[in-house]
């Protein structure tokens, strides 16, 4: 994957958002069909989003049966400035030394990670934005 | 069946801050739009026009998620999964203007014509607020 590059080019305005420590809303399609959506920490470069997750929960397992997400996020400035960002799933990554976790949460809080639940394992998902759509942006 | 709604959300959903609405496109993908919203009388309340992709949306499919999250707090969160249960017109934007004054202080500034308000009747409330589920 060396030096492949996204199909979309985010515009400076989502650059900007995308580095702000703000929560992205995830969201997914449950197995009815019916809408799901997560407050979900992100880091952004090299052009993808990647989050991250404990493998029981609902939202990764979506994203994993759908390939897609979609991510919302909104200018905690201005609310009426948001992009709506589909993306593609791109790569599952087992997160075992949780490094990609402990650096969202060092993004977020400052600090490393919680200690792991028993049992608790983390994968990282990269995301390829596919489209972007929204205001103000 | 409408999903109870706790004290502790209540005075959650009477706090000001947009929520996120979770429609689905005719195609099946997710869209998913910051919109003013009131809580009152067991029901979720959004106003929107008729042009709007997503009241198109639950036209054809009524059901609707609702993500209510603390801007100023990230681990206050509510996912609320709901339908709509009735819209109807919103003449002269009555309640369009009472969203606004929720939200800005002020009367709503934009056009007030062909304006619809939602109802929606919460299925099943999960997130931090009552505790997580």
């Amino acid at each position: 994957m060396a030096g492949a590059k996204p199909s979309v080019d985010l515009s400076p305005n989502v650059q900007r958002l995308a580095s702000l420590p703000i929560l992205t809303v995830v969201g997914t399609k449950r197995g009815d069909g019916a809408v799901q959506m997560n407050p979900v920490w992100f880091e952004c470069h090299g052009g993808y989003f990647w989050l991250n997750s404990h493998t029981r929960r609902t939202w990764p397992k979506n994203v994993q049966r759908d390939g897609e997400a979609l991510l919302l996020l909104v200018d905690p400035a201005m609310p009426d400035r948001f992009a709506q960002i589909r993306c593609r799933l791109v790569e599952t990554i087992p997160d075992p030394k949780h490094e990609q976790i402990d650096s969202l949460a060092r993004r977020y809080t400052g600090q490393a990670f919680r200690a792991l639940e028993p049992g608790e394992e983390r994968i990282t998902l990269k995301l390829e934005p596919v489209k972007i759509t929204g205001a103000e942006i | 069946m409408a999903a109870p709604v706790s004290k502790k959300m209540e005075d959650f959903a009477a706090e000001v801050y947009p929520a996120v609405l979770g429609t689905t496109r005719k195609d099946g993908s997710v869209q998913v739009n910051p919109v003013w919203f009131e809580y009152r009388d067991g029901s979720f309340w959004i106003n929107g026009a008729t042009t709007r992709g997503w009241f198109k949306h639950l036209k054809r499919d009524p059901r609707v998620t609702l993500l209510l999250l603390d801007p100023r707090d990230m681990f206050r969160w509510a996912q609320v999964e709901g339908r709509m249960v009735k819209s109807a017109d919103d003449p002269g934007g009555e309640h369009i203007n009472r969203l606004s004054h929720r939200y800005t202080g002020r009367d709503y500034q934009n056009s007030r014509d062909g304006r619809v308000w939602v109802q929606i009747e919460p299925t099943r409330i999960s997130g931090s607020i009552d505790g997580w589920r």
